[in-house]
C-alpha cells in the first residue's frame, strides 16, 4: 500500500473534478426523507455525505437488475458485452466495498462470469467512512474496515480527508492532485485513530458472532423459524436490498418475430416460492418458514465451506427493509443463542 | 480482457429423434468439435431452445462418439419446444457439467443401479459405460421401477440386458397396464421390493437416481442390508438454472448440486439439511 495522503475539505472540489474526469461518477442521493440512493452526480453539492445505507447496494453498477448475455438472430447467436463505459462509485462504506469483495470472488471463481468481470474492470471505488446507526453490526461480520476491494479509501477526519490508496488507478488519481494533497503527518494518523476508535464505541447491536457456524446448524429445527414463517409476506425485498445476494434466473426474451431475441439474466429470490422447485412439482423449500432459515443459513453459515466466508456484511438493510418487520439478523441470531427472549415474534 | 462468457451454448444440430413413449423421446444431437467427448456418466448438460429458455438435461449414453444422446420428457415450455423440433433443427448445449457416477472408485466392486422413473436416464450412461469396461467390474445389479408398465423406457435394450448372464436385471411396475409387447419380465412391486428381492449387500456401491421421494425408502432397504452411506450414491435432482456455481438455485447446506453434485456421497449428504426430504409431488 502507498503511503496515506490528506485531502483537506475545501478542495474536495478538484478531487471530485479528477474522478469526473474518469466517467461517469454515482453517489448517494437523497431520495425522500429517509432514503438515499446511489445516482449519478455532476458536483459535490448533490452527495448525501451523510447517507449510511442506500436503497440498493453498489451492487447494480457491476450486476445489473438486468442484463442481457446472449442475443440470436437469423438461426444464430453471440454474447453481447456489456457497455464500454468506465463508472467512479463514490461514497461507498465498509460494509459494502467488503460485499463487492465478496461478489468478486465468487463472480471470478471458476468458470468466471466475463459480464460481471468486465463491469468490475471498468471501475474505480471510492470508499468513505461512516458512523452506524442502530441497524449497523458490520463489525460482528468483519466488514467495517476499508477491506481490500476499494482503490481508494476516504475517512472523515473533520477539516480534511484522510486517503488511503490501494490501487495503480487510485494511485494515478492521487498524482493528479499533488498540489492538493500531502502526506499524513503524525497528527492525521491520530485524528484518524481518533475517528475509528469513536465509530467502534458507536455499535450498539450488541451481537456476538464466534458460533455462529453451529449454531445455525444445531437451531435448524428452532420454532423461530415458523413464527417468523408465518408472518414472512415471501415478497422478497430482504435479497435485492442485500449487498451480497447475487441469485439469478435466466430467462429467453423472444423479439418481435420468433427469429430474434435476447436470453437475459435477472435478479432472483430465494424467498419466492418457486425457487427450489423441481419437475414434477416436488418443491425443497415449499414454506416461508423453509426459505426463510435457508436464507439465514446462507448469511452467516452457508458460503463457511463452499468459499471461506460468510455472506452477510452487517448492513442493517434487510432489517430496514422488511415490510413484515421480522427481518432482524441481530435479533434472530440472539434468540437462537438463547440470549433473548423470543417474545420479538409471537405470532 | 479476452473472458468469454460461461453462458454461451454449443451449437447443436439434431440427429435423430425416437419417440419412446408418447411423452418420451430420445434425441441425438451431433457433437461435431468433440465438445461433449470428455462426458461422464451422471454427468449433465444445459439444453437451450432459443427464445424459449433452457433445462438441464442428463447425459443419457455411456460414451459420446460424435454424438450426444439425451432422453428427455416433455413436461413444461423447454421440453414441449423441443418436440417440436425435427432432425435437421439446432438447439444451443453447454456443459458437461458436475461430477457424474465415480466409476473409477467402483472397480474391482460389485455395482448396484437404482433407477425410477425417468432416473432411467443418467443410469443409462452409467451401465453402458460399465459393460462397455465389463472386466474392470464385479457383479452387477440393475434395477429399474416405474408407476406403468407402460411407461417402460429402452425396451429393446433392456429386451438384451435380461438375456445377458453378467449383470442381473430387475424391472418393476406398480401398475401393469396396457399391451406387455414385446413380453418382457416386468415384475409388480416398487424399486425397494426390488432392492430386497435382489442380492446386493454391504460389498456393493449402490448408485440411485429417481424422483426425490423415492431415495428415502431405497436407502431405507439398503440399510436393512447393512450397505455403509460410504457406499451409497445418490443423483441430486435441483433446480439448475446455471449448472456452473452462480445462480444459486441448486444451493443445498454448504453445496452447489450443480457443481459437487449431482452425484454425492450419503455419508455427505448426511450431514447437510434439507437433501432427501421434500414436499409435494406425485407419490
Ligand atoms: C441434473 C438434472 C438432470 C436432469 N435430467 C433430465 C433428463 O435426462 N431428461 C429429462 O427429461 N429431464 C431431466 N431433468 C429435468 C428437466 O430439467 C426438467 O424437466 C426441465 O427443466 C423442465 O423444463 P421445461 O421448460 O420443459 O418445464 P417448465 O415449463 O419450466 O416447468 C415444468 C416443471 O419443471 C420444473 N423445472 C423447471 N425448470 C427446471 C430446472 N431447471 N430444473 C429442474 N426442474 C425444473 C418446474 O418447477 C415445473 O415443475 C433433469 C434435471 C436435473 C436438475
Ligand atoms: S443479510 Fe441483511 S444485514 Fe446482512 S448483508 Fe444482507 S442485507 Fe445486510
Ligand atoms: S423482506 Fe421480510 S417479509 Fe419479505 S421475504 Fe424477506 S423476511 Fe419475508
Ligand atoms: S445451477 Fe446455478 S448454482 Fe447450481
Amino acid at each position: 500500500m502507498l503511503k496515506p495522503v490528506v485531502l483537506p475539505k475545501n478542495a474536495f472540489k478538484l478531487f471530485f473534478q479528477s474522478l469526473k474526469g474518469l466517467g461517469t461518477v454515482y453517489a448517494p442521493v437523497k431520495v425522500s426523507e429517509k432514503s438515499y440512493s446511489f445516482k449519478e452526480v455532476h458536483s459535490p453539492e448533490e452527495i448525501a455525505f451523510e447517507a449510511l445505507r442506500t436503497i440498493l447496494p453498489p451492487k447494480k453498477f457491476f450486476y445489473p437488475q438486468e442484463e442481457t448475455l446472449i442475443r440470436y438472430k437469423n438461426g444464430d447467436f453471440e454474447e453481447v458485452q456489456p457497455e464500454k463505459k468506465f463508472q467512479v462509485i463514490f461514497g461507498v462504506h465498509p460494509c459494502d466495498l467488503a460485499s463487492l469483495g465478496i461478489l468478486d470472488t465468487i463472480f471470478s471463481s471458476e468458470p468466471a462470469d466475463s459480464h460481471y468481470l468486465k463491469r468490475r474492470e471498468q471501475s474505480l471505488l471510492v470508499g468513505l467512512s461512516c458512523m452506524p446507526d442502530k441497524h449497523c453490526f458490520c463489525n460482528a461480520m468483519n466488514a467495517d474496515t476499508a477491506g481490500s476491494a476499494y482503490d481508494l479509501f476516504l475517512t472523515d477526519t473533520g477539516e480534511e480527508y484522510f486517503i488511503e490508496i490501494r490501487s495503480a488507478k487510485g494511485v494515478e488519481l492521487i498524482k493528479s492532485l499533488a498540489e492538493k494533497v500531502s502526506d499524513a503527518n503524525p497528527e492525521n494518523h491520530e485524528a484518524y485513530k481518533e475517528f475509528w476508535k469513536k465509530r467502534e464505541a458507536a455499535f450498539s447491536h450488541g451481537l456476538e458472532t464466534e458460533n455462529l457456524r453451529s449454531l445455525l446448524d444445531l437451531e435448524w429445527e428452532n420454532q423461530i423459524w415458523d413464527e417468523m414463517g408465518k408472518r414472512c409476506l415471501s415478497c422478497g425485498n430482504c435479497t435485492p436490498v442485500c449487498p451480497t445476494c447475487y441469485c439469478f434466473d435466466l430467462v429467453d426474451i423472444a423479439g418481435l418475430n420468433a427469429k430474434e431475441g435476447e436470453r437475459v439474466r435477472q435478479w432472483d429470490s430465494c424467498q419466492f416460492v418457486g425457487f427450489a422447485q423441481v419437475n414434477g412439482d416436488f418443491n425443497f423449500r415449499a414454506t416461508p418458514a423453509d426459505r426463510l432459515k435457508f436464507w439465514y443459513r446462507h448469511k452467516l453459515h452457508g458460503f463457511d465451506d463452499a468459499y471461506g466466508f460468510k455472506t452477510c456484511v452487517g448492513c442493517g438493510r434487510c432489517t430496514e427493509s422488511c415490510p413484515a418487520g421480522i427481518d432482524d439478523i441481530v435479533q434472530v441470531v440472539k434468540i437462537l443463542q438463547g440470549k433473548k427472549e423470543n417474545k420479538h415474534y409471537e405470532p | 480482457m479476452n473472458l468469454k462468457s460461461p453462458f454461451l451454448p454449443q451449437k447443436s444440430v439434431i440427429r435423430s429423434v425416437v419417440p419412446m413413449t408418447h411423452d418420451n423421446y430420445l434425441f441425438e444431437f451431433r457433437d461435431s468439435v468433440g465438445h461433449f467427448a470428455s462426458c461422464k456418466p451422471g454427468q449433465f448438460v444445459e439444453l437451450w431452445v432459443p427464445g424459449v429458455g433452457e433445462a438441464p438435461i442428463s447425459v443419457c449414453s455411456g460414451s459420446i462418439d460424435g454424438n450426444l444422446q439425451l432422453l428427455i420428457r416433455k413436461v413444461g415450455r423447454v421440453t414441449s419446444a423441443l418436440f417440436d423440433m425435427q432432425e435437421g433443427d439446432w438447439v444451443g448445449l453447454r456443459g458437461p457439467y458436475g461430477q457424474g457416477f465415480p466409476v473409477e472408485k467402483y472397480k474391482g466392486k460389485d455395482v448396484c443401479m437404482v433407477a425410477g422413473g425417468l432416473g432411467v436416464a443418467p443410469m443409462r450412461s452409467l451401465w453402458q459405460y460399465i459393460l462397455d469396461h465389463r472386466e474392470d467390474y464385479g457383479n452387477l445389479i440393475l434395477i429399474y421401477g416405474m408407476r406403468h408398465s407402460i411407461d417402460l423406457l429402452f425396451r429393446a435394450e433392456f429386451k438384451q440386458l435380461l438375456r445377458r448372464h453378467d449383470i442381473d436385471v430387475f424391472i418393476a411396475a406398480e401398475e401393469i397396464v396396457g399391451p406387455d409387447l414385446p413380453p418382457m419380465s416386468v415384475q409388480l412391486g416398487r424399486v425397494t421390493d426390488m432392492v430386497r428381492l435382489s442380492a446386493v449387500d454391504a460389498g456393493y456401491e449402490v448408485a440411485i437416481c429417481g424422483p426425490p421421494v423415492m431415495y428415502k425408502y431405497v436407502v431405507q432397504e439398503l440399510e436393512k442390508k447393512s450397505v455403509p452411506d460410504s457406499r451409497i450414491w445418490l443423483s441430486l435432482e435441483r433446480h439448475m438454472k446455471c449448472g456452473i456455481g452462480k445462480c444459486g438455485h441448486c444451493f443445498i447446506g454448504g453445496e452447489f448440486t450443480c457443481k459437487e453434485g449431482p452425484v454425492f456421497q450419503l455419508s455427505e449428504l448426511r450431514m447437510l439439511p434439507e437433501v432427501i426430504e421434500c414436499e409435494g409431488g406425485a407419490h
